[in-house]
């Protein structure tokens, strides 16, 4: 054991800082989105072009590859790619943290439930979350992003993904808090909240919940570049919304172009690569740090 | 032998939620417009109004939703899974989109595991070292990348610019590559089944790593190093072997996953497989070869996660069966 933990009020969070702070691609991964979380607020003001703006067809350079005016390069459209990425940052990033802000509150709420109670309810919970966790998720995904774009919830646009993403994506936390919740509920702190007349839920939402926080925020940090893959695989098949900028959608006009415009297809996919790797090293990190099992 | 039957038998009843849970999304989706004909006009332009008839008397659209369910279940266990809207029955549409889909991902999933084992340990082995560096470093990246957009780099260097592979199906149409048609197979695998392997290891790389850092750390392997035994002895005989099995559930976790997760990459070949036939499917919304893809689809990777559980059952002595 080292020094530091023996000092008095080190916080879990604050020893967690320090052996972040010392990890260097946990640092490059924050590093990237810091970036990315900058270039997603900036965006209306940064992007030469308005979203889904064709000006560049006026200006006779549809088509034409990355050039000093045009980094990225223009599509066929007309469509200037640096100009769309970086829209695309914007409502890729909200999908990716709506996302899994939703799923994170539905998978505590659950995962709680389905840990601290016993009995036909809990049984039931544990049921629905291991269908959801084996289920081929990307196909149900597509179909419902089909079927609901154009029928039902019309209008909705990129909110209607989150939502969808966010139905079929909140097993993995709730299954690790049904675990962290099974295994704290035994421990002598809660049974001292319960003799002293702590409710259920107060039990529950005041000293479980808590105390489950740092596995939770490490598999929502994951779980932030997994949705955003996701969301980019739906607009690049074709589900997503057309008329918003996302780097997916960019990837499936690319797709079209891909004979003769490669820079439509290369550049979106390298924002996507680095956005998600950094969510990804950030996430790693975060679980180095925060679990005690490593601290040596 | 009578409690690795009981094994089995509770592991298939485990299935049924999950299968029936498919059911009702698949089948609920179809519904969720109203009448499916709503959709079937949106999909299908001009139909004629004798075919809308007897989609109606087929699919007995006059009757409430929970009793075409159960029509639909039942025809579904006697292996009927409905006429596409093409009008072609689609249980026999599905058989070879079924071969090509495992023939892509079981052939990768073999080189991901023979490959990928081996680099993990030597990661391990050699943590902080140059090569686990850049090794993780790549691991990662594979990790972070959509798989499609890997494969469509590819196709742009090596079939548009280098004219060395094919970018596209699973055979030539007019004439044989590397002339020989048994070549001509070969050469249409290679682009996706790269793609699919090198995602794979990614996952099964830094897996290995980290659990046999994990277990390279505990007493017995002091105990054995001790004792005496080679270092090759204490790792392969001793570590991997214990290192290895959470590793098997994460395999067959991501063996389901990446089937579902074959739209995008066989839509990128055109490979003609289960995901590529779903993906056309689902824009056509052509909903009844839709919920059969599903439903194939749900049944292989419920078979995949069985296997897995009995691997690691036999793998790890200390998972009593029972």
């Amino acid at each position: 054991m080292s020094e530091e933990h023996l000092k008095r009020g080190a916080s879990q969070w604050s020893v967690g800082w320090r052996r972040f702070r010392k990890n260097k691609s946990a640092l490059i991964g924050s590093a990237i989105v810091v970036f990315f979380i900058a270039v997603a607020i900036l965006a209306p003001y940064i992007a030469p072009y308005p979203a889904r703006s064709y000006l560049p067809l006026y200006e006779g350079e549809a088509g034409t590859p990355p050039s000093f005016k045009h980094p990225l390069g223009v599509e066929d459209s007309g469509i200037d790619v640096f100009s769309e990425t970086i829209h695309g940052t914007r409502n890729d990033l909200y999908v990716g943290l709506a996302a899994s802000l939703i799923t994170t509150l539905i998978g505590v709420a659950l995962g709680a439930l389905a840990g601290y109670f016993k009995g036909a309810v809990s049984d039931i919970l544990l049921g629905v979350i291991q269908v959801f966790f084996v289920i081929p998720v990307l196909l149900l995904i597509l179909l419902f992003a089909r079927v609901f774009s154009f029928l039902v919830f019309k209008g909705l646009g990129l909110t209607l993904i989150v939502l969808i993403l966010s139905f079929f994506g909140w097993s993995s936390i709730a299954f690790i808090v049904r675990g962290e919740t099974l295994r704290l509920k035994e421990m002598e702190f809660i049974q001292a909240a319960r003799s002293l007349g702590a409710g259920s839920f107060r039990l529950l939402f005041r000293h479980i919940v808590p105390n489950i926080l740092s596995p939770v925020i490490v598999v929502a940090t994951l779980n932030i570049a997994g949705f955003i893959l996701t969301e980019v695989v739906v607009s690049f098949l074709g589900f997503g919304d057309a008329n918003t900028s996302t780097w997916g959608l960019l990837l499936n006009e690319g797709f079209s172009l891909v004979r003769t415009d490669w820079w439509v297809s290369l550049f979106p996919g390298l924002a996507v690569v680095l956005c998600v790797l950094g969510f990804n090293l950030m996430g790693d990190g975060l679980s180095d740090a925060l679990n005690p099992r490593l601290r040596e | 032998m009578a409690s690795l039957i009981r094994y089995i038998i509770r592991r298939l009843l485990f299935m049924i939620p999950v299968f029936l849970g498919v059911a009702i999304l698949t089948y609920g989706v179809g519904n969720a417009a109203g009448s499916p004909l709503n959709l079937i006009r949106v999909g299908l332009r001009n139909p004629n109004p004798a075919v809308l008839e007897a989609l109606t008397h087929y699919y007995h659209l006059d009757q409430p939703v929970w009793q075409r369910f159960l029509y639909w279940l039942w025809d579904l266990m006697h292996g009927n899974l409905g006429v596409s809207i093409s009008g072609r029955p689609v249980a026999s549409q599905i058989g070879p989109w079924a071969l090509s889909t495992l023939e892509l991902q079981v052939l990768a999933l073999i080189l991901s595991i023979v490959i990928g084992i081996p680099v993990g340990v030597y990661s391990s082995k050699h943590q902080y070292s140059k090569m686990d560096y850049a090794i993780t470093t790549t691991a990662i990246f594979g990790y972070s990348m959509p798989t499609f957009w890997l494969g469509i780099m590819l196709v742009i260097i090596f079939s548009f610019n280098l004219g060395l592979l094919p970018g596209s199906g699973a055979v030539s149409v007019s004439y044989y590559w590397w002339g020989n048609p048994l070549l001509d197979q070969i050469a249409h695998l290679i682009l996706p089944t790269l793609v699919l392997t090198y995602v794979n290891l990614a996952t099964i790389v830094r897996l290995v790593r980290a659990n046999m850092l994990e277990v390279m750390r505990q007493d017995y392997i002091l105990a054995a190093r001790a004792s005496g035994l080679s270092e090759r002895t204490v790792t392969y005989r001793y570590a991997l072997r214990n290192a290895v099995s959470p590793v098997v559930t994460i395999i067959g976790l991501g063996f389901g996953a990446a089937l579902g997760g074959a739209p995008a990459l066989e839509t990128t070949f055109s490979w003609p497989g289960l995901g590529y036939a779903f993906t056309q499917a689902a824009l056509t919304l052509d909903i009844p070869l839709v919920q059969g893809i599903t439903i194939v689809i749900t049944l292989m990777v419920l078979v995949a996660i069985l296997i897995t559980d009995l691997t690691y059952a036999l793998l790890d002595p200390r998972v009593t069966i029972g």
